[in-house]
């Protein structure tokens, strides 16, 4: 296992050294030891955030901070989830909040209908993507929260337009999927095997 | 116990934002000061927000400031005199933008760069506003995104694009002037600076003693989104543990509120804004006269309320 012995170091140092390691040498698991309390919660989480999973212990007046890798984690997880065998990969993409044109409060309740109905799709809805207006389905306070919640539950991957909700000032008021970018829109289109564009 | 005497109207007792001493039945003086090594690399904007952030503790009394001397600590031998003309320039400026006038000052060499600023202003003796004076049916306002300490961490770490420097810093230098002039037109019980404390800190300070409780609506609270995703990879200074250790007993978060957001809450901050305590009824009118007066990050962030007693409920 990797070493990294940061104590001495005030932050952020202590997390740059961390980094710096995972970078140039992407290893497995990695064992960094701090020796005051905010260092060991800054690497911590800056060790979670880079998807390992942590340990902590107390050694003297040091932390010890242990992550652990397992495997790439985040990529495999996501592949188990994956619809398997002969399931097609339909993609919902949502332009706007609401469904059709006409009435402003008809088309929200379409909109909402239509979300709560998607799941009849079964094993072949693949990704829901939110752009434009439709991101503020995403966020706290919208009809459907509760629902993207239980679809995500089930291993539906939800992607939200990160420069949307940066355009609506939204970014921190997201509930619910993946915060996204217009390559991985694109790369889920080319994969799916169907398109649905609202 | 320190010496003291009738005039005295805050003092050490209080250990507010700044001291305030009775003239006359009319006027009273305020006086501060605030100095500190450098928060930015660059000389001229480090003098202007060494100069905000030593004026703003007039403003949170509810002054004006009038005059201020520099404090200077400069390693003459290793750094070029030309960074303190910088700096000192950017103080100047900042006065100026103030209405202030610079009278004099004093510097010594020292190892460690430091710079500062002692500043006096004037207020009506019944019109301080202080740490304390919280009404129950209050609501709060504060007047500048948090999240300052953490962006300036992760600059430290490299980890900030230019433009987030630049959007920081013109944060910190931005002076509590305007605020305080707006809110003065206002039913205003209370007042401070969010500073080193954080705003979770500082309004510890409020409620302490009060008898009332505080509700924190913690998604109205303005934060840079930035430093939501810098705090969520561990890079915090270390102040924001310390707070948050110091006044835990004081704080209950709801389930709800995601930890970085609690960071922030807890973020010490440099030069930060006005965290206002003003009659509930007044609150939207006063937040819609701050964004017409162009500080527009002002929101109502919670409330004053009779209990829980002297507890900060976060949602």
């Amino acid at each position: 296992m990797k070493e990294i012995d940061a104590r001495g170091l005030a932050c952020p140092a202590p997390v740059l050294q961390t980094k710096a390691t995972l970078q140039e040498e992407k290893p497995a698991a990695v064992k960094v030891v701090v020796d005051n309390a905010a260092s060991q919660q800054n690497v911590q989480r800056f060790l979670e955030s880079q998807g390992f999973q942590t340990t902590l212990k107390q050694q003297g007046a040091d932390f010890l901070v242990v992550g652990t890798c397992g495997s790439e984690p985040r990529e495999h997880a996501q592949a188990a989830t994956e619809p398997e065998g002969d399931a097609k990969k339909i993609m919902v993409l949502c332009a706007t909040d609401r469904l059709g044109f006409g009435d402003d409060e008809l088309g929200l309740k379409l909109m909402v209908n239509f979300l709560r109905t998607l799941k009849e799709m079964g094993p072949d809805l693949w990704r829901l993507v939110f752009v434009n207006n439709g991101v503020k389905l995403a966020i706290d306070g919208s009809e459907v929260i509760e629902d993207l919640k239980a679809y995500e539950k089930t291993g539906l991957k939800i992607l939200v337009c990160g420069t949307c909700l940066n355009y609506f000032k939204l970014l921190d008021r997201k509930q619910v999927g993946e915060t996204t970018n217009m390559l991985d829109i694109v790369t889920a289109a080319q994969l799916a095997d169907k398109v649905i564009t609202l | 116990m320190f010496p003291t005497d009738a005039n005295v109207i805050v003092g050490l007792e209080r250990a507010d934002d700044a001291g305030v001493y009775k003239i006359s039945d009319d006027l009273a003086l305020i006086q501060t000061v605030d100095f500190f090594t450098p928060i930015v690399d660059d000389p001229y904007s480090f003098g202007q927000i060494a100069a905000a952030n030593a004026l703003s503790d007039v403003y949170a009394m509810g002054g004006v400031p009038k005059t201020a001397m520099n404090l200077v600590a400069f390693p003459v031998k290793d750094m070029e005199i030309g960074i303190l003309r910088r700096i000192i320039q950017g103080g100047l400026d900042k006065l100026t933008e103030a209405g202030v006038v610079l009278i004099g000052g004093h510097s010594i060499e020292d190892r460690e760069l430091k710079y500062g600023l002692s500043v006096t202003g004037t207020v009506h003796p019944q019109r301080v506003l202080t740490k304390n004076g919280l009404r129950a049916n209050d609501r709060l306002v504060l007047t500048k995104p948090l999240g300052t300490g953490i962006v300036n961490t992760a600059i430290k770490a490299g980890m900030a694009p230019p433009e987030l420097v630049e959007q920081v810093t013109r944060l910190m230098a931005a002076l509590n002037r305007t605020a305080g002039e707006v809110m003065a037109r206002f039913d205003v019980h209370a007042c401070t600076d969010v500073t080193g404390f954080g705003l979770l800190g500082h309004l510890a300070e409020m409620v302490s003693g009060s008898g009332l409780g505080v509700h924190i609506d913690s998604r109205k609270v303005p934060v840079m989104v930035e430093a939501l995703t810098y705090a969520s990879m561990g890079l915090i200074p270390a102040g924001a543990y310390r707070n948050r250790e110091f006044r835990e007993p004081m704080v209950v978060f709801a389930e709800a509120v995601e930890r970085s957001r609690q960071d922030a809450l807890f973020d010490p901050q440099t030069s930060g804004g006005l965290l206002i305590s003003v009659s509930g009824t007044q609150a939207g009118d006063l937040v819609k006269a701050l964004g017409d007066a162009g500080v527009g990050d002002s929101a109502e962030i919670g409330a004053v309320l009779t209990g829980p007693e002297e507890k900060i409920w976060v949602v």
